[in-house]
């Protein structure tokens, strides 16, 4: 049976997918449908947003503390971090989903860089750095024998009038590095420190700090907004 | 005004995408949000503390586990957490023997009275969220009978058969008001989002 160009029956099966009453071979032959059907998982994930609040009719408990306990005993939470240490702590599975998704972008960025570069042929090194959704916020260029880094802004959130955006390298080993804290908006150049481009600069991030840059010589004190990492060009 | 029972969707989010790179305190602040609502749920499902804190932490683990592949385009944060959550104690739930939980209520005795007669008790008042008050002010529009229906199904886990035998009804007449009130619940909550 199609169900495909029944939206009525779509509907329905959806919504008792989610309520729970869809049961045994219909839900399995549901679940291989979704798979292949990103519209019939958008009607299932619309019966979610619907029901689910369901759970609030339960009311509230507060859980005795050895839930947590065990919560961070099993998932190891208590090694100490620093507070920027976690950007390239062991998430490698967000990498991985933010992966392709940056390396699109980055794609992209780079042909309409090009396009508009053209002339300036020393561009060696670019950089996408994206928010949590993969949208890409600044773009950084480097130009090693130049010595210039060269910064857009191309779509980031307004920052509020008593903070600023500061840009970081963080390398494999040590605290990150600060490179600048960024105007306004539009194309800010500087000059390229040493080893901004080297292999040992894991990542490159811009984190929201008070007004004037990060009031810490330890690193970024504020919450990390966007981030990326080198590529180079051919 | 802002109250625990309604923090933005978006702080949600930005908790879980911390968690997602590691980050324990963003994680503990998302437990501490949102595990006094998951507990109470999982707790009327499952009908014993200590069963209902294993799911809790079993779902918490998936949760931090999952972080990284959270689509915020496809489910608001505590839509997605509730479901891992909900899961986890319907596994437990199957696993063990589960009759004697269904003859426990489902909602809260506030939650009831509000869905019964909300002049009386106002859902407005009801410690929960927009989403959740939405929904009970539309559960409230259907028949007593219809809501226990519904009720009995998504916290019990229960087939449309199952339903009838528990309220010794005709499993058709059990299909044809689970099917009406959905359509129903669908309808009102569009009207809401509108309105």
């Amino acid at each position: 049976m199609s169900i495909r160009n029944d939206p009525v029956l779509r509907d329905k099966l959806a919504a008792e997918y989610v309520l729970g009453t869809l049961k045994g071979g219909a839900r399995r032959r549901f679940e291989d449908l979704m798979r292949d059907d990103m519209a019939l998982r958008r009607v299932a994930a619309a019966w979610q947003e619907r029901l689910m609040p369901l759970a609030e009719f339960s009311g509230q408990q507060q859980a005795r503390p050895h839930v947590w306990g065990a919560i961070e005993r099993r998932l190891d939470l208590r090694r100490p971090h620093a507070a920027w240490q976690f950007w390239r702590g062991g998430s490698l599975a967000f990498w991985r989903t933010l992966g392709m998704a940056s390396l699109a972008s980055a794609l992209l960025l780079a042909g309409v860089l090009y396009s508009t570069l053209v002339n300036v042929p020393r561009v060696d090194y670019v950089a996408t750095l994206v928010d949590e959704r993969a949208k890409a916020a600044l773009l950084l260029t480097a130009d090693r024998n130049g010595r210039e880094l060269t910064v857009r802004l191309v779509d980031p959130a307004p920052v509020a009038s008593d903070k600023s955006l500061q840009l970081w390298a963080v390398p494999r080993q040590g605290a990150p590095r600060s490179l600048a804290v960024l105007a306004g908006g539009g194309v800010t150049t500087l000059r390229l420190p040493d080893s901004v481009v080297g292999t040992d600069v894991a990542m490159l991030a811009v984190s929201l700090e008070p007004r004037g840059g990060s009031p810490s010589a330890g690193g970024p004190t504020g919450p990390i907004l966007y981030k990326g990492s080198w590529a180079p060009m051919m | 005004m802002r109250d625990t029972h309604d923090i933005e969707p978006e702080q949600l989010g930005r908790w879980l995408y911390y968690a997602a790179q590691g980050d324990a305190a963003a994680f503990r602040a998302l437990y501490d949000a949102t595990s006094p609502k998951l507990l109470g749920y999982v707790l009327r499902i499952l009908g014993k503390r200590e069963l209902a804190e294993e799911a809790l932490q079993e779902g918490f683990v998936a949760i931090w586990h999952g972080a990284a592949t959270y689509q915020a385009h496809l489910a608001a944060p505590m839509t997605w957490m509730t479901t891992i959550v909900r899961n986890k104690a319907l596994d437990l739930l199957r696993r063990g023997t589960h009759d004697a939980a269904l003859d426990g209520p489902v909602f809260s005795p506030e939650i009831m009275l509000a869905l019964q007669d909300p002049g009386a008790t106002p859902i407005d008042a009801l410690l929960i969220s927009r989403d959740a008050k939405a929904l009970a002010y539309c559960m409230s529009m259907l028949e007593g009978t219809h809501r226990q229906v519904i009720g009995l199904a998504f916290f019990h886990d229960l087939s449309h058969g199952e339903v009838a035998r528990h309220l010794a009804m005709p499993i058709g007449t059990v299909k044809t008001w689970i099917r009406r009130s959905l359509e129903r619940l669908k309808t009102c909550l569009v009207k809401d989002q509108q309105a």
